[in-house]
């Protein structure tokens, strides 16, 4: 028994390392006896949670604004903007009243991925020809084609960008081109061009646990693709409730969630 | 035996009544069954009416009734004070004080029904949502019994919660902020605007939406409209926020642009 779970902490360190993410999780994705049949297994639906150990410190609980604990690799460019940006959160952060974050400044979209980080959940559903990821924050979506069309270029630059689908097994894999240039990628100010291009490995583990593991490409920002890992665990009882940035009350108190100690 | 299959061919074709004769306008709902042809609503759906040319004959795209409803003194001094780029008092939109058009506000509901693009519905047990084109925002109708929720300040949208009688889900929204328009025209409600539906699919490709408004403060008595709404098997939705000005644009321009 106990070389069992040496065994499993060892494969799981050394997928850690692999992923780049420096996380001490205490809660694993599970191996748990109850595998999904193929059909369950394709069945993303249900509202999710973003599911973390609760730290304490701001710098350890760097999935509330960024992807990676790590600073990815930016080019020159990339370094510009990052320096521009003033963010509410991490450790260069600035007072609300002094942010350049364009969210505060004028509760514009989030965009995609960006709206992964803020702290509310999101429900999947499947619908003929798409999976669509319906965010709390602003009621933003983020619809995956599944029907097989392939990007629309006669689009203008989107806030969430145009996002395609296709199944590798149990993995859907999404494929996201097409943004504008008026979000940050994160919440901390990491940047983004328009040549951002996003893809998206998600996959249920359990029926209880989804994990999206997702790829930023874009040359012009970043010297290479890097890559994050986002969990979420199961709310069955869980709906969406209203969440719009111009209620400055749930704004506030959102605030006051963040900064208070974890439970 | 010739008698026999008489018979035979004669409930065939009764069997066989079209449901849908008219392509161009949409279905009289007078002859609508009491109930809806199923429980399954969902689909991408798109506000379904004649194309006339006049502003004022195509209310539709401003308000839910064409006759003024019955306005209590405080709703009058409301509607007065509002300057709006729709129907027949209309302003332009640098002049107009619509909230939608000032800040992009939330639209509200039910207002965010006049905005001229379409709607999808989906079903998860428990839940019939609507989902919008406009400003991509959702209104989830709570079928799983519970009752409305006390404990949440106002909403732009309403606490939503739905049952069925027979085919038709009836919906009932409470608990609404005071701070957007009832319509695109500028009618007011107040927060104790209370808005009920009857939404039943009286066909395979047609959805309506019978809405009653009521809201003592603003109204001295309730009152009602119908919104129908058609299919659009091929369609998706797209995002559109109110932010993008060029959007905001062509909105406009299809509105006023001369019916096809």
């Amino acid at each position: 028994m106990r070389k069992h779970h040496l065994i499993l902490a060892l494969v799981f360190a050394i997928v850690l390392s692999y992923s780049g993410t420096a996380v001490a999780q205490t809660k694993q994705p599970s191996e748990a006896p109850n595998v999904l049949s193929p059909d369950q297994a394709r069945d993303l639906s249900g509202v999710w949670m973003q599911d973390r150990p609760r730290m304490g410190t701001v710098l350890a609980r760097y999935w509330i604004y960024e992807l990676t604990q790590e600073e990815p690799p930016m080019t020159a460019w990339g370094e510009a903007q990052f320096k521009a940006a003033k963010s509410s959160y991490g450790t260069h952060s600035f007072p609300i009243a002094e942010t350049n974050d364009p969210i505060y400044r004028s509760c514009s979209p989030p965009g995609f991925p960006r709206a992964f980080f803020h702290a509310f959940p999101l429900q999947i559903v499947h619908v003929p020809g798409e999976v669509i990821m319906l965010f709390e924050w602003d009621s933003v979506r983020h619809q995956i084609f599944t029907d097989g069309r392939p990007h629309d270029t006669t689009l203008g630059p989107l806030w969430m960008g145009d996002s395609i689908g296709h199944w590798e097994g149990d993995t859907l894999v999404a494929d996201t081109v097409n943004f504008n240039t008026k979000t940050w990628l994160d919440r901390i100010g990491h940047p983004h061009s328009d040549a951002l291009h996003v893809v998206e490995r998600i996959h249920r583990t359990d029926h209880e646990h989804l994990v999206d593991e997702i790829t930023i490409d874009d040359p012009k920002a970043y010297t290479r693709p890097w890559t994050g890992r986002i969990y979420f665990v199961l709310k069955p009882k869980w709906t969406l409730a209203e969440e719009f940035c111009e209620d400055k009350e749930s704004f506030q108190s959102i605030e006051n969630q963040e900064t208070t100690p974890a439970k | 035996m010739c008698k026999y299959q008489l018979v035979i061919a004669l409930t065939c074709a009764l069997c066989f009544s079209p449901a849908r004769a008219q392509d161009k306008k949409p279905p009289s709902t007078a002859n609508a069954p009491v109930s809806g042809q199923s429980r399954d609503l969902s689909g991408v759906w798109m506000l379904d009416r004649p194309r006339l040319i006049t502003v004022v004959a195509r209310y539709w795209t401003y308000e839910f009734n064409p006759q003024e409803p019955s306005m209590t003194a405080w709703g009058e001094a409301q509607y007065k004070l509002t300057k709006s780029s729709f129907g027949t008092r209309s302003y332009p939109v640098a002049e107009t004080n619509d909230p939608v058009f000032q800040a992009c506000t939330p639209p509200g509901f039910p207002r965010i029904f006049l905005h001229p693009l379409p709607m999808q519905i989906f079903q998860t047990p428990g839940e019939v949502t609507m989902l919008f084109e406009w400003d991509s925002v959702s209104h989830p109708i709570h079928t799983d019994g519970r009752p409305h929720d006390k404990t949440l300040g106002p909403l732009w949208m309403g606490d939503s919660i739905g049952h069925w009688e027979g085919n038709t889900l009836v919906a009932d929204t409470v608990n609404f902020n005071t701070k957007t328009w009832l319509d695109r025209i500028g009618h007011p409600h107040s927060e104790a605007l209370h808005v009920v539906e009857r939404i039943q699919r009286i066909d395979h490709d047609h959805l309506v939406d019978d809405i009653t408004i009521d809201d003592p403060k603003a109204y001295t008595k309730p009152w009602t409209g119908q919104l129908v709404f058609v299919l659009k098997p091929t369609w998706t939705l797209a995002e559109q926020f109110c932010e993008e000005q060029d959007t905001f644009g062509e909105i406009e321009n299809k509105e006023t642009a001369p019916a096809k």
